[in-house]
């Protein structure tokens, strides 16, 4: 009788159903996070079973360290172009391909390839274009020049951080344009055919239609570029390991710095507290934003 | 159906002989994990262990990790509280950080029952293994960084007296310059290749002493010795003598390039010797070396360099395991002399015959023995996020050594604030 009772209960259902992503996610997720936020009130360094707490501490530091503000730049900086470039990239590649171009096929294959590649594959490909004597890229600027070009990209500190971001750039721009291709597919061909009947021309049904229409895929890829770019840590740590001299750090690169190769864990859980905080931040406020978004097409 | 359950059984007792035979496996495991990649005699090591395995019936469990990796993987493996019964590490700052932090088990009662203090030289072991007055590390080798040159390109320029003072070296690359020849390689990408110039011109200027106080926080980096030091590093560099963009190489493509005749020499560990013996070079007669030069008189002589060694967790699953392990690999000169060969190291045991060396590396341990200081390199000698400041500050100076004086005085702030912290 119980047991018929507890069957016909939708919330032990719902309990048994959401057991399994819950238990996951507290482990891989909430535990490690409240773990991360206990020690940032500690000097903990890692290695050692014994710490002391040292309150707020961890916290003023933040404010005079000098490293911790040239990561927050750079992570601006990574951040704005790793929104930028794939989005417009994307859209640009998927418009493209959807105008049935000869060989779009083909080239929807060539430029979906990077998307298939691990982040490790990815810097190792563009290292060795940037590399300074048989790169590709000097291959190619030597063309046009008279004096040999030999630039290390990834190893000047006015460059090394911009090189990353085009690598991982590459990459996004394929699942960027994947997304955008799938919103192509769901613009209903009579509204373009009406309105070239009516006159509009190819940029003005560019402009006026596909893209309005295309919000829907532009959401997704600005939020997945957002989220992606702030976790963003295997490619850099494969390029460059935040060099030369700090050059290219992002928050996640300062925090693994202070962690594991400073030996202040504590320190290191602190900056990676205000990096959950400023994710939160910026997702929470484009989420709302979106609702508005929402409100305004429904 | 008969069949099923006779199926059922066998399989049943099967897995019932597995999992005793894996607890009576596990019981004779030891877990390791090291640095030693293969330019930096993986096989030799494996080979080590091998022969440890078949004579001590212990099975070592390895997960080897590269080099660079290394320096933050046993830290991962530290938090996890998961570190293996025996790992490599660096003697020096980084040893002592992990004793401080009560992460090593002491080993004097295995250091005592083998006799380590007639086998181990003394100045690697007083230097090496002794922390907080007990012994944790067995020196498994010991390196020496010395000028190491091309000889056919040295020759080919009319060069074969080596230099011994500063200026006989200052003319040395001028000679070479002249020629077309880049007299000095360095891959300074991994940071810290460029440590050994940064040690050798202030032990050379100022002195052990000196420098033992700005490892320990007790002279600064803005102090008119290193200042000094730095400017004549910083003339070398505007007169061209190094590689260009030395932060896009590694140590390795700074060796190709000294190998491949692109440039004269490089400074280096003896490592090196391994890399280059593997890429079929002649020992003195491809490859050879001079030490640093002299700079000053009076000033004592010291030689530079690191000592890898074997330490056991506080933690160990099987302690006993692991401090036979260490025995193995130390006391016994065979596998020694074996393992060094292959790592293009000098042995710490006294045991093993000098006449095992190549030419090169007999010559090498001839230089530190006459040595009157056997120095920690730079990233070893001083504590691990100090030394982390440093070998930024190095890359940064080789990118713009004009800039000197302000990355000097912004290593001292950021130097100052991880000795307080």
């Amino acid at each position: 009788m119980t047991a018929l009772i507890l069957m016909r209960n939708k919330i032990f259902w719902r309990t048994i159903f959401l057991s399994p992503p819950l238990i996951v996610f507290s482990i891989f997720v909430l535990i490690p996070l409240i773990n991360s936020f206990y020690y940032s009130f500690t000097n903990w360094n890692g290695f050692n079973s014994e710490y002391d707490f040292v309150g707020l501490e961890n916290y003023t530091r933040i404010a005079s360290d000098n490293l911790f503000q040239n990561s927050i730049f750079n992570t601006v900086i990574w951040l704005i172009s790793a929104i930028l470039i794939p989005t417009i990239l994307g859209l640009l590649l998927a418009l493209l391909i959807d105008s049935q171009v000869r060989g779009s096929n083909f080239f929807k294959s060539i430029f979906y390839l990077p998307i298939c590649l691990s982040a490790v594959v990815v810097g190792q490909i563009w290292i060795w274009i940037y590399q300074q004597e048989w790169g590709l890229l000097n291959i190619i600027i030597n063309l046009f020049r008279e004096n040999s070009f030999e630039y290390a990209w990834l190893s000047k500190p006015e460059t090394s951080l911009y090189s990353v971001i085009i690598a991982w750039s590459w990459q996004q721009t394929a699942l960027s344009m994947v997304i955008f291709l799938a919103g192509l597919t769901s613009i209903p061909k009579n509204l373009l055919e009406a309105s070239q009947i009516e006159g509009a021309n190819i940029f003005q049904r560019t402009f006026f239609i596909v893209i309005p229409l295309l919000i829907p895929a532009t959401i997704i890829v600005v939020a997945l570029s957002m989220i992606n770019s702030l976790k963003g840590f295997d490619i850099l740590y494969i390029m460059t390991q935040g060099g030369p001299f700090h050059s290219s750090d992002t928050l996640a690169m300062h925090m693994y710095n202070e962690s594991f190769k400073k030996y202040r864990m504590g320190y290191g859980s602190t900056i990676s507290v205000v990096l959950f905080f400023i994710a939160v931040t910026i997702i929470g406020i484009y989420f709302r934003q979106l609702k508005k978004l929402d409100e305004l097409y429904d | 159906m008969l069949k099923i359950r006779k199926f059922i059984k066998i399989f049943l007792i099967n897995i019932f002989l597995l999992s005793s035979a894996q607890i009576i496996w596990a019981g004779g495991e030891v877990t390791i994990s090291h640095y030693f990649s293969g330019e930096l005699g993986k096989a030799n090591f494996m080979k080590a262990v091998k022969e440890f395995e078949s004579s001590s019936g212990i099975k070592m469990k390895d997960s080897p990790v590269g080099h660079e990796d290394f320096k933050t993987d046993i830290l991962v493996r530290a938090a996890g509280k998961n570190l293996p019964d025996v790992f490599s590490y660096w003697a020096g700052g980084r040893v002592q950080f992990i004793v401080d932090s009560n992460s090593l088990l002491p080993i004097d009662d295995m250091w005592e029952r083998d006799g380590l203090d007639m086998v181990v030289a003394k100045s690697v072991a007083n230097s090496a293994t002794m922390y907080n007055g007990k012994r944790y590390l067995v020196p498994l080798n010991y390196h020496y960084s010395g000028m190491f040159y091309n000889k056919s390109v040295l020759s080919k320029a009319g060069i074969n007296t080596m230099p011994s003072t500063w200026d006989e070296f200052l003319s040395l690359c001028a000679k070479l310059k002249s020629k077309g020849i880049t007299p000095i390689a360095l891959g300074s990408k991994n940071r810290w290749p460029a440590q050994f110039w940064f040690d050798y011109l202030i032990l050379r200027t100022v002195g052990p002493d000196y420098r033992h106080n700005l490892m320990t926080g007790k002279a600064a980096y803005d102090d008119y010795a290193v200042k000094h030091a730095m400017s004549i590093w910083k003339d070398l560099v505007d007169k061209g003598y190094f590689t260009n963009n030395s932060n896009a190489d590694t140590w390795t493509d700074a060796s190709d390039k000294v190998a491949r005749g692109k440039a004269a020499m490089t400074l280096m560990g003896t490592w090196i010797t391994g890399y280059w013996n593997g890429m079929d070079l002649k020992p003195g007669v491809d490859y050879d070396f001079f030490p640093f030069p002299i700079m000053s008189s009076g000033i004592p002589n010291a030689v530079v360099g690191p000592v890898d060694g074997l330490v056991v967790s506080a933690n160990a699953k099987n302690p006993s395991g692991a401090k036979k392990f260490l025995s193995f690999m130390m006391s016994n000169p065979e596998v020694q002399a074996q393992w060094t060969d292959g790592q293009g190291a000098l042995s710490a045991n006294t045991k093993v015959d000098p006449t095992k060396y190549n030419t090169v590396m007999q010559r090498a341990l001839r230089t530190v023995a006459k040595a009157e200081v056997y120095a920690f390199n730079y990233d070893l000698a001083t504590p691990p996020p100090v030394a982390e400041v440093g070998l930024s500050m190095f890359s940064e100076f080789m990118d713009n050594p004009a800039n000197y004086i302000s990355i000097l005085s912004n290593a001292q702030k950021n130097a100052s604030r991880e000795f307080k912290n």
